[in-house]
Formats: C-alpha cells, sequence, structure tokens
C-alpha cells in the first residue's frame, strides 16, 4: 500500500478518463486550496498519469484503472465532484502533514 | 484506523473486467477528444459556408471536403500514434493513415484509429530491436530513415489492406444504423449507451464509437443524429431537477451547481454519482434517452459535428440552420421523460427520510 505524508506532498494529479472534463473542474477547485501549501495540481487522463506521480485524485469509478496505471501513487478516490470529503482530507493531510494511504 | 473499503456504495467499485473496458475505451476516445476543436471548426465552417448554409461562400465552402476528408483521420492518426510511440509514433502513425484515406471513398476515422496506432507500434518494435546495434554517429540517419520506411510501408498497406476492409466495415455499420433509424429503432440504443455513460464509459461510447460513424454520416448528409445519442444532455438535466425537488434532502442544495456544470458546462460526470447512489434512476435515464432519441428520429434531428461537451451551448453551435425546433425537442422530451421518471422513482420525495442518503464514507486516512 502505497502512503505519503502530506507534508512531503508537492503535486497533485487529478485524473478522469478524458483528462478534459471533470478532472479539470476539480483541479481548479483543488488548485484555489492548495496554492498556499506551495502545492501543484494538474489534471490528466487516466491512461497517462505520470510514474512519479504522488498523489491521484479520482472517482471512484475510475480508481482501479487509476492503480494500474500508477501502483507507486496515493490514490484517493472520490464520489461527488463538489464538496467531497475526500478533497478536505487531501487538504488538511497537506497542511497539518497526516499520512495519506490509497 | 485503516478503513481500505469504507464505501458505501458498491456500485462505485470497479471490477477488474470493467477497469479493462474503461481503459481500452479511453485509448479510442483519446484519439478523437484531444482533436475535437479541430471537427468543431469543420462543423463551423460547414454550417457557415456550404450552400444551403448561414453564409454560403464558394471558396471558403472548398475548405470542408478536404477538412474532413485528410485532416481529421490524419489528426486522429497522428495522435494515435504518438500515443503508442511519443513523436515518432505520432509521425509514423500520420504517414499510414495517409494510406487508408488514399485508398477508400469515405472519412477514413476508423481507419485512422486503427492505423496510426498500429504503425507506431511497428516502429517502436524496430526502435526497440535495433535500439543497441546503432553505430554512433549514424542515429539520426537510421531514425529518419526507419521511421521513413515504416510510416511508408503503412501507408502502402493502408491503400491496399487495411483501407478497403475498414471501408467495408464503415459500409455495414452505416447501413445498420440506417436500418435502426428508419425503423424507429435508434431509441433502443439508450438501453446499452445510459448505463454505460454511468459507468464512466462515456467518452469511450461517444467518441469512440458513435463520433467516427456520424461524422460519415454528417458529411453525405450534412447531419447525422449519431452525435446525440449519447451527448444530449436532457436525460441528465431530468434527473438532476428530480434530486432538486424530490431528491434525499442533504442532495438537494447540491442540485443547482450539478445542473449548471452539466446543462451549460457540458461536463456530464458530474450527475453519474447521483445515478451511482441510486441505481434505480438509470431507468430514468434510459428511458429519457430513449424518449429523446424517438423524437429526434420522428422530427429528423441532426447536428453537423460532434456536440463536445454536451452541453446546450454547443448543441446550439453545431445545430444546422433550421434543425433548431427537432434538436431543441429532443432535448426537452428527454429531459421531462428522465424527471417524471426519476420523480416517481423517488416517490415525489416522500419516503426520503427512511432511506436517508449515506454521505460516502471515506477511503482515505489521515493521521494515525
Amino acid at each position: 500500500m502505497p502512503t505519503v505524508n502530506g507534508s512531503d506532498v508537492k503535486k497533485v494529479v487529478i485524473a478522469c478518463d478524458a483528462g478534459m472534463g471533470s478532472s479539470v473542474m476539480v483541479a481548479s477547485t483543488m488548485k484555489k486550496k492548495l496554492k498556499k501549501y506551495d502545492v501543484t495540481v494538474e489534471h490528466t487522463p487516466v491512461n497517462n498519469i505520470p510514474p512519479d506521480t504522488q498523489v491521484v485524485l479520482c472517482h471512484a469509478g475510475l480508481a482501479e484503472r487509476a492503480k494500474g496505471i500508477a501502483p507507486e501513487a496515493v490514490i484517493v478516490p472520490f464520489q461527488v465532484f463538489m464538496g467531497d470529503p475526500a478533497f478536505a482530507k487531501v487538504e488538511s493531510a497537506i497542511k497539518d502533514g497526516g499520512t495519506l494511504e490509497s | 484506523m485503516v478503513m481500505p473499503d469504507a464505501t458505501v456504495n458498491k456500485n462505485l467499485e470497479g471490477t477488474g473486467a470493467r477497469a479493462r473496458v474503461q481503459k481500452f475505451g479511453g485509448y479510442l476516445a483519446g484519439m478523437i477528444m484531444p482533436n475535437i476543436a479541430a471537427f468543431i471548426a469543420w462543423g463551423l465552417l460547414t454550417a457557415l459556408f456550404i450552400p444551403d448554409g448561414w453564409l454560403p461562400n464558394e471558396k471558403l465552402a472548398a475548405l470542408v471536403g478536404p477538412t474532413i476528408t485528410f485532416l481529421l483521420p490524419l489528426l486522429i492518426g497522428y495522435t494515435g500514434g504518438r500515443m503508442v510511440h511519443g513523436q515518432r509514433g505520432a509521425v509514423v502513425g500520420a504517414v499510414a493513415t495517409m494510406g487508408v484515406i488514399v485508398g477508400t471513398d469515405v472519412p477514413m476515422f476508423l481507419g485512422a484509429m486503427i492505423m496510426g496506432p498500429l504503425a507506431a507500434y511497428v516502429i517502436k518494435l524496430v526502435d526497440r530491436s535495433i535500439e543497441d546495434k546503432v553505430p554512433s554517429g549514424f542515429e539520426m540517419l537510421i531514425d529518419n530513415f526507419s521511421a521513413g520506411i515504416v510510416g511508408g510501408l503503412g501507408a502502402i498497406g493502408g491503400v491496399y489492406a487495411v483501407g478497403p476492409v475498414v471501408e467495408r466495415l464503415v459500409n455495414w455499420l452505416g447501413d445498420g444504423v440506417e436500418t435502426l433509424v428508419d425503423n424507429n429503432l435508434l431509441p433502443l440504443a439508450s438501453i446499452l449507451v445510459e448505463p454505460a455513460k454511468v459507468l464512466f464509459l462515456n467518452n469511450a461510447i461517444n467518441h469512440g464509437v458513435l463520433s467516427p460513424l456520424g461524422a460519415v454520416e454528417a458529411e453525405e448528409a450534412g447531419k447525422s443524429i449519431l452525435f446525440m445519442v449519447e451527448s444530449n444532455p436532457g436525460p441528465g438535466l431530468g434527473i438532476l431537477l428530480a434530486f432538486l425537488f424530490f431528491g434525499p434532502r442533504a442532495m438537494r442544495p447540491t442540485a443547482p451547481g450539478a445542473i449548471i456544470i452539466h446543462f451549460l458546462g457540458g461536463i456530464h460526470e458530474i450527475y453519474f454519482p447521483y445515478i451511482l447512489m441510486k441505481p434505480v434512476l438509470i431507468l430514468a435515464a434510459v428511458a429519457g434517452g430513449a424518449a429523446g432519441l424517438l423524437t429526434g428520429t420522428i422530427l429528423d434531428a441532426g447536428l453537423v459535428s460532434p456536440a463536445s461537451p454536451g452541453s446546450i451551448f454547443a448543441y446550439l453551435a453545431v445545430t444546422p440552420k433550421g434543425g433548431y425546433f427537432p434538436v431543441l425537442a429532443a432535448i426537452v422530451v428527454a429531459a421531462a421523460v428522465s424527471f417524471v421518471v426519476a420523480s416517481l422513482l423517488m416517490g415525489f420525495g416522500r419516503g426520503t427520510k427512511e432511506e436517508e442518503l449515506h454521505r460516502p464514507e471515506d477511503e482515505v486516512v489521515v493521521g494515525d
């Protein structure tokens, strides 16, 4: 099980099927939240998650695919695209240095 | 405390098979979606400048044919090649795609989706096999000629082998779709399309299958209803409206924002979680989608190019001149039917207390 400490996270990747729709939307809200912690946020198609990614946020329906593409990364699934608790979890882990694991 | 599987909703867990289908579909859609802007440019040029368009202009209308025959398939072949083997794969894929284009008389989207990745895969194998054997100083010479030769051979193969086979296939598929449309059977497609959408196969179905077929039809007929099969925002709108009025109370406040993102922004993914939380609602999506397609078939609706994203604005932009009523009717009917069915399935808001929605627990563990 990959784990990462929130304080080591430099980049969060938001993945969706095409990397053009919902991931861009989620990325733009996460970008605002994580800017002050000096964490970059990127969006990508699930099939193209970069292999060195630390943390991936993606919909639970795509989580297994994300795991296959980036086995080293912590995959954080969410269920709704707005206000899902997973977004707050990632933010608070980064803020307080908590552990994230898939 | 570790909760590796705390998702309340089992419907969300991908099975291995589903992930594999999604992944394959992702590759198909991944060749088309980055190029949607080019499809839209083609659709707009067509809508504006063809003889019965908004601003008929013979000189500019000359853009229409070469764009769909050459530019769009080449972009697809290029993108497909790039997915397999980077820039070199992209170039070889585009060259090989030229073969299927020249060897056939129909727009070669499906051919490009085969030739691009295939030719790129061949040059990838070639590159791998000669990797360590190239004498120092000859790298550029060998790289350029190996790619050039593979691309050229791919083009020849495209003209004689892949092109004719794909052309036959495209004609069969086109005939099949025509039969469905002529017999008012196209609505049956919703039985497959709507559930698949919610399982995140939306792009795979729309751009992997329907867009390429629709573009062939649109080239002949000036429009295609196939562009409306998956992308109709009506069914999702109906479900979100039903949630707004009759959904679990905790969910109601989220519906207006979701409606804006879905219907105006065209990001359909936003409504999938609502269905996944209450899977029976898929019946509403199917009923709405089918009703929209039936309306569209009867009224002869169609779009000139893919509406992507499936936003009302994208729809209006790619609706042919004089085709607004059928297209809007298909959306409105789909939304109304899916709203009514979804409202019925949620008992018009009664009983929401008993089945108060479970907020999804997190799979994430923070702290220790």
